[in-house]
């Protein structure tokens, strides 16, 4: 065989190569899909009034308790169709976790409006501006933390929960303990 | 009258309520907040900068922006921050590190081999003549077009 043929072919199998490598680095995954970098990490502390009572929340004063905070909005579909199957797990499992709702890009109003006939719910949060959702990496609506007692987000559910036993288990894995920084989910 | 129905069906679509952003900083550091607002993609948007975009989610981004331009936080701690939320995704420019060289280091390597191509392309000298069909004889042509002339003449 000649060296020009042979070039070809190592020049061939290295851009092959790359593409390959490329595909596999950067387009195995779904491109819709926003990357979440708050797994596992620490969730940033926030001071709210309650929707109802103007009463103050931080993030605090629940240490110690695991935490789930849905985001959500009246102008959500998707929202309204998750919201019972939330308040029923609020009931259902307030010894295990406080839930907490939070009106995402969204006036007061629209938002009582929305959670009135649905009470007796889950107190409900106002964030002024969304300053709390872009802290939390909020990417849309409706999305779920699960934030373990020692204040870990572990865990971040996109788009609606609508199966009791979903929020069951994943309230059920934040009672094990986090894993170590770093470490594959 | 499909203008009046497409009005009303529009209007009565659930949408974001417009909430108007926080308030300009002073000049050059506005300058700023609009520069780093162009190099953050917007979450809820296809392939827009927050700065482009005109989405409450982006808006507020938007916000926060300023929010940490006037704490005083550097270009660099602002796209950290981001970074942690949303991953190097957050970043319409590539950062210039790692695996990222060859996004940026890639289309101009393209361009040089292309360039190196093509002028060995053009430098290279033409191919020596290869011997090709023999030219027929003159006796032997002669002799085909008497025979096709004759045929003719029948």
């Amino acid at each position: 065989m000649s060296r020009r043929p042979v070039a070809a072919l190592v020049a061939v199998a290295l851009a092959a190569g790359l593409l390959l490598f490329a595909f596999a680095r950067l387009f195995g995954r779904d491109p819709h899909e926003v990357p979440f970098g708050l797994r596992g990490k620490p969730a940033p502390d926030f001071t709210l009034t309650r929707l109802d009572t103007g009463e103050t929340i931080t993030l605090r004063q629940l240490r110690g308790h695991p935490v789930v905070l849905n985001f959500w909005a009246s102008w959500c579909a998707p929202c309204q169709l998750e919201h019972p199957t939330l308040a029923r797990a609020a009931q259902h499992f307030a010894a295990q976790a406080r839930f907490f709702g939070v009106v995402f890009e969204d006036t007061p109003e629209n938002a009582r409006a929305f959670a009135r006939p649905l009470e007796p719910s889950f107190p409900q949060l106002v964030d002024p501006q969304s300053r709390m959702a872009v802290d939390y990496g909020v990417s849309g609506v409706p999305e779920t933390y699960f934030i373990d007692a020692e204040g870990i987000i572990r865990d971040k559910v996109v788009g609606p929960m609508l199966d009791l036993q979903e929020v069951a288990s994943r309230l059920d894995a934040l009672r094990s303990p986090a894993p170590a920084p770093g470490a594959s989910r | 009258m499909r203008t009046l129905v497409l009005a009303l069906w529009l209007s009565a679509t659930p949408h974001p309520p417009q909430q108007a952003g926080s308030a300009p900083l002073d000049g050059p550091r506005e300058a700023r907040v609009q520069a780093l607002g162009k190099l953050l993609r917007c979450p809820m948007c296809q392939g827009l900068s927050i700065a482009d975009s005109g989405s409450s989610a982006a808006r507020a981004q938007m916000d926060r922006v300023r929010e940490l331009v006037a704490e005083g936080q550097s270009d660099a701690e602002i796209r950290a921050y981001f970074v942690a939320r949303y991953g190097e995704w957050a970043l319409l420019e590539p950062s210039t590190e790692g695996f990222n060289w060859l996004v940026w280091l890639g289309p101009p390597a393209l361009l040089l081999l292309g360039a190196w191509v093509i002028g060995r392309l053009v430098r290279r000298p033409p191919p020596p003549h290869t011997a090709t069909a023999p030219e027929p004889k003159p006796a032997e042509e002669d002799k085909y077009l008497e025979a096709v002339r004759a045929e003719l003449r029948k």
